[in-house]
């Protein structure tokens, strides 16, 4: 683990680099997905990602707690529901209430409950704080099921479809309504680009270094005056917030929510994500996001795809769960270290044989010389 | 002269013509479907995994069971029919994803689905804003009630089913006190929610109130409980395997009054789980459970042992509601696009002017004020007895 | 040192205590009623109980938490209405049968899956146990279908009754059968060279290969272990839970919560935490408005985790520096 580690912590200008990269390729998805018709894709790739910069919000954040700082948890659905509901409320109880506030009311209130409920909760270590963490996940799913007055219980908000009752608004920033996918495609990864910016920015700080010390070795850290349990809380309280923002994003782009979405599964695959995208990579987040957003989708319409497919294997969805298993367990087997890292070291490979080759390249011509 | 022989003209014009129209009848006759016009295309957003499976799986077992029989036929007016299903894995998000995806891309022309209220309720303002009808299998009451125009629905209601058996806890057994004991799911909370609004205009009071985890396997804690109340009857609203414990446990603990179920459990499968103690549970359900009930003769009663039968040929499974659902939202929607075709709008219209349509569930009739097709009568009160279901009939 | 150990005992009389308040006042005041809850919870606890074990199982050898130990157990009780109630194998020999299967499946999954892994981190693992849960599922779904079945008790429904509770007789089969495999479980890890071996390998690779024991052994016979014995528990289960595809996932997350409340690694903890965990459940379920139950029940887990950060009988785990 501290292996990898050492390998992902890249250098500052590299990092900026990347970002920029990363950020000009995904926002020309739309414009080469339109490309492609829908009708042989047999998915909405604007739509699906708009769902991938929802919870790559949650599992950048979440990177940050067990990638840098060492934590688990598995309760993160608690936090991005805290977020989805507190906006839906405000929201819909009073009209006024402007969308942004909501969301950010949420963020602040998901940061006051993960530092109410760090503080004693992260004495604990490893398995034990994975127990505690679900056991906050699962406590936060039964009161959002059990408010009924407040969450609207099982059936969500809103409670109907009477539309003008209390749907939950569009989200709108200075009038504009952000009220189609691809307007919210844009803002949810401009959100995402954000966060990375921020996480980049927090990896060099005072805190990353204090955050990689404790990664590496809790006691060597404490010994040499860092003040452990701060960092751990100022860490799990951030990855609260950033899961919160995700989760206030998602109920803007659903308007319409109930407890479903905050399952315990919800938080399984959180983690799953940083851990298959690359714990404690910079871009393991987002990698992980994409390609298990993307995989159930491209799992369904691999049939279309490739002709001669058994109707029987097709119907009742039942061969996608299996295949989708299957593909997690060859993930972690082919890449241990998560995606990003199998990515970038192939991209190092062919960087040092590129390099190879125009020194030979060099080479012969100073030999023709 | 002149007059004569135009009338003439006119009058063979019109025999070629009468002819035509009835030898294209008979072409029709002959039942095929005609690959050169349009596939008509209807999407089918279903629970087929997650805790929903078990709905959305027959669902859609029933609906490629109405695909095959309607192509191997003329298909609808001469169109091959193709259902494009989705899964949503039971979770709200997924549906909307799924019902956006099947309108922008596919072009359907109806949207089936979803399985449960709350994935229901997520698709309906999709549907609603790009003037899609949404026909679904959910039976929460508040997706149809207040009427929005493009959702409609094959089940009965929740709300009839609590109407039947606040009927029967009234008319037939006469007691004032009852208790509730829920899933704490969706279709269980709804079910308790509605009954104890209802139950005082019944002259019924709700003693006692408890609910219980879908994956729990003891519920003795709660019963012990209700038996420490005046209770004359506990009703429990939930679906397999839940409700087959808790008649378990009653046997257990002694617990004698009568048992209510929800049409949760309107399957054999109950009957299997909870063995000799399922014996006197009562629950509602659509007559299709017992054909006997309906008419021996009629259209419905025919329709119900077709249905039985064919289904049965091609998965070698017994029906069950959650297939009628399916096969009848189906069915609702091809039996519209008949005068309608497949341009959205009109055949929302079109569905809206059901009247008398045959399916399995019952006789489906809408309105602009009623998009539920069913009624309270259409549903039956069920007692099993020696491991047989026999209809109880109102007194 | 010795404070810290004796701090650590006085918490574990602690809640030993606390517990013991809670019982005995239910049985003050709720009598026969509260009687019934605890036998009910008991009942539940073991199940619970069951599962913890075969997490400890692989935790102490490993330290790798299995997510798909429910599974198989899911799996033990679907083979067994297979093999027995459809196919009419004898009962015996179907419970040989299935726990047979579900043992070459797990032995064979950990040489597939989790030995080409044994250098990568433990969180890696993990994920991967999490993929064979989600694999396993699907694939009963597929094969079974969604609907729950019944398997019949071992000895008849009739319930036995006694001061004022009632007991369906296959809780005694399921008590008696977490009695039993604690004493196996227990006596392998102690008693016997490759269990002392074993727990050895978890924490010392090298001591370990001195009496002969290699962590990649280590590793397979752990998985054996859990995988036989979480067949058998399902098998012996079912017929009061009923056994579907789906059930894996709920005992799944009760076995871990009882593994970690008695303290992972630790057999007697896991029968410990388990039926702790069992008879809060049915209390908090008979004392609070029941809806809160599995809230009330993961708050004191919870707490009693802050109080005793390595659960009510685990040792404290190992700090590397």
């Amino acid at each position: 683990m501290d292996r990898k580690l050492e390998k992902g912590r890249s250098s500052g200008r590299g990092d900026y680099r990347t970002l920029l990269i990363v950020a000009a390729f995904i926002f020309l998805v739309p414009a080469w997905s339109r490309m492609i018709p829908g009708e042989v894709l047999h998915m909405d790739i604007v739509n699906v990602m708009v769902f991938a910069g929802i919870y790559a919000c949650v599992v950048i954040g979440l990177n940050l707690l067990v990638g840098y700082g060492g934590q688990i948890s598995l309760g993160h659905a608690a936090f991005f529901g805290i977020g989805a509901y507190t906006t839906a409320i405000l929201c819909t109880r009073f009209a006024w209430f402007p969308t942004w506030l909501g969301a950010l009311s949420g963020v602040l209130l998901a940061g006051l409950i993960g530092w109410l409920v760090g503080v004693p909760v992260l004495r604990l270590k490893g398995n034990y704080l994975a127990m505690a963490t679900l056991g906050l996940g699962e406590i936060a799913f039964i009161l959002f099921t059990q408010l009924k007055g407040l969450t609207g219980g099982t059936i969500g908000i809103p409670q109907g479809l009477n539309v003008s009752v209390s749907e939950i608004p569009p989200l709108s920033v200075f009038g504009f309504k952000f009220d189609s996918d691809i307007k919210f495609f844009f803002l949810a990864w401009a959100i995402v680009m954000l966060l990375m910016l921020l996480n980049i920015n927090i990896i060099r700080s005072r805190v990353g270094r204090g955050l990689r010390a404790l990664h590496s070795s809790e006691i060597a850290a404490d010994a040499m005056g860092v003040n452990t349990s701060r960092y751990k809380t100022q860490v799990f309280v951030l990855s609260a917030m950033f899961a919160a923002l995700g989760g206030a994003l998602f109920a803007h782009f659903q308007r319409y929510i109930n407890p479903e979405s905050f399952v315990f599964s919800v938080s399984i695959l959180f983690i799953t994500m940083v851990v298959v995208g690359g714990m404690g990579n910079l871009w393991g987040g987002i990698v992980g996001v994409i390609v298990l957003t993307f995989l159930p989708s491209v799992i369904q319409a691999m049939p279309q795809w490739i002709p001669g497919i058994p109707a029987s294997l097709t119907n009742f969805s039942n061969y996608s769960l299996v295949l989708y298993g299957l593909l997690l367990i060859v993930f972690m087997m082919f890449m241990p270290q998560g995606i990003a890292a199998g990515l970038s070291r192939a991209s190092a490979f062919t960087g040092r044989r590129a390099k190879r080759l125009r020194d030979r390249i060099q080479a012969r011509k100073y030999e023709g010389h | 002269m002149e007059i004569n022989k135009s009338t003439t003209k006119v009058l063979v014009l019109a025999t070629c013509l009468m002819v035509a129209v009835s030898l294209s009848a008979i072409g029709c006759g002959q039942q095929k479907v005609d690959t050169s016009k349009e596939v008509f295309k209807i999407g089918a957003v279903l629970s087929l995994s997650g805790p929903a499976a078990p709905l959305g799986q027959p669902e859609q077992r029933a609906l490629m069971l109405l695909q095959d029989n309607l192509n191997s036929g003329a298909g609808v007016n001469g169109h091959k029919v193709e259902f494009i299903f989705e899964d949503d894995e039971s979770q709200p998000e997924k549906a909307k994803a799924a019902i956006t995806r099947l309108i922008n891309q596919e072009k359907v022309a109806a949207v089936i689905g979803s399985s449960t209220t709350g994935a229901t309720l997520a698709m309906a303002p999709v549907a609603q804003s790009s003037k899609v009808a949404l026909v679904c299998c959910a039976a929460g009451t508040k997706i149809t009630q207040p009427v929005v125009s493009y959702v409609f629905r094959t089940p009965p209601t929740d709300s009839m089913a609590i109407t039947k058996v606040l009927d029967y806890l009234k008319g037939t057994l006469k007691v004032k006190k009852i208790a509730i004991l829920h899933d704490s799911n969706a279709f269980g909370t709804g079910g308790a929610d509605e009954l104890s609004q209802k139950a005082p205009g019944s002259g019924i009071e709700v003693v006692s109130r408890e609910s219980y985890g879908s994956t729990d396997t003891d519920m003795t804690a709660q019963l012990t409980k209700i038996k420490g109340t005046p209770a004359q009857a506990i009703v429990v609203w939930g679906t397999n395997p839940g409700p087959a414990s808790i008649a378990k446990n009653m046997q257990q603990l002694g617990i004698t009054i009568p048992f209510i179920g929800s049409h949760g459990i309107a399957n054999k499968k109950f009957i299997e789980l909870a063995g000799p103690a399922a014996n006197g549970v009562v629950f509602p359900a659509g007559k299709l459970l017992i054909p006997s009930s309906i008419t021996e003769g009629s259209d419905w009663r025919k329709a119900v042992d077709e249905f039985a039968k064919e289904y049965k040929a091609k998965y070698n499974m017994e029906t069950d509601t959650f297939a009628a659902h399916g096969y009848d939202a189906g069915l609702l929607i091809t039996t519209a696009m008949k005068t309608a075709g497949n341009d959205r709008v009109k055949l929302r219209d079109q569905i809206e002017q059901t009247e008398g349509v045959v399916g399995i569930d019952g006789v489906f009739t809408y309105s602009p004020t009623n998009h539920d097709g069913l009624k309270t009568s259409d549903l039956i009160m069920i007692e099993i007895n020696n491991g047989a279901w026999a209809e109880i009939k109102s007194s | 040192m010795g404070r810290t150990d004796r701090k650590q005992k006085m918490l574990l009389l602690g809640s030993a205590v606390f517990f013991c308040v809670v019982v005995v006042a239910t049985l003050i005041f709720k009598g026969s009623t509260g009687f019934q809850w605890i036998m009910s919870g008991l009942t539940v606890g073991s199940i619970y109980a069951l599962i913890a074990m075969g997490f400890s199982v692989i935790y102490s050898s490993t330290h790798v938490i299995n997510f798909a130990q429910g599974e198989f157990s899911m799996l033990g009780g679907m083979l067994m209405y297979t093999l027995s109630t459809r196919g009419g194998v004898p009962p015996l020999l179907g419970f040989l049968l299935a726990v047979l299967m579900v043992t070459a499946l797990g032995a064979g999954l950990e040489r597939a899956t989790i030995h080409p892994l044994r250098d990568q981190s433990v969180i890696t693992v993990i994920i991967v146990t999490i993929g064979i849960s989600i694999f396993l599922r699907a694939l009963a779904k597929w094969i079974w279908g969604t609907d729950p079945v019944k398997i019949a008790s071992f000895s008849g429904d009739s319930p036995v009754r006694f001061l004022g509770a009632a007991v369906v007789p296959q809780s005694f089969w399921v008590f008696g059968f977490a009695i039993l495999a604690v004493i196996l479980v227990f006596l392998f890890f102690n008693r016997t060279l490759m269990g002392k071996g074993m727990r050895a390998a978890a924490n010392n690779a090298d001591a370990a290969s001195l009496v002969g024991i290699s962590t990649s052994t280590s590793s397979l016979v752990a998985w054996t272990i859990a995988s036989g014995l979480g067949a058998a528990a399902g098998i012996v289960i079912a017929p009061i839970s009923f056994a579907s595809y789906s059930v894996g996932t709920m005992l799944g997350l009760k076995g871990f919560s009882s593994a970690i409340l008695g303290g992972l690694g630790s057999a007697p903890g896991a029968v410990v935490g388990g039926l702790v965990l069992g008879v809060l459940e049915t209390i908090t379920a008979g004392v609070f408005p029941s809806g809160y139950k599995d809230a009330v029940a993961f708050l004191i887990l919870i707490l009693v985790l802050l109080v005793r950060p390595q659960g009510l009988l685990g040792k404290p785990e190992d700090v590397k520096v």
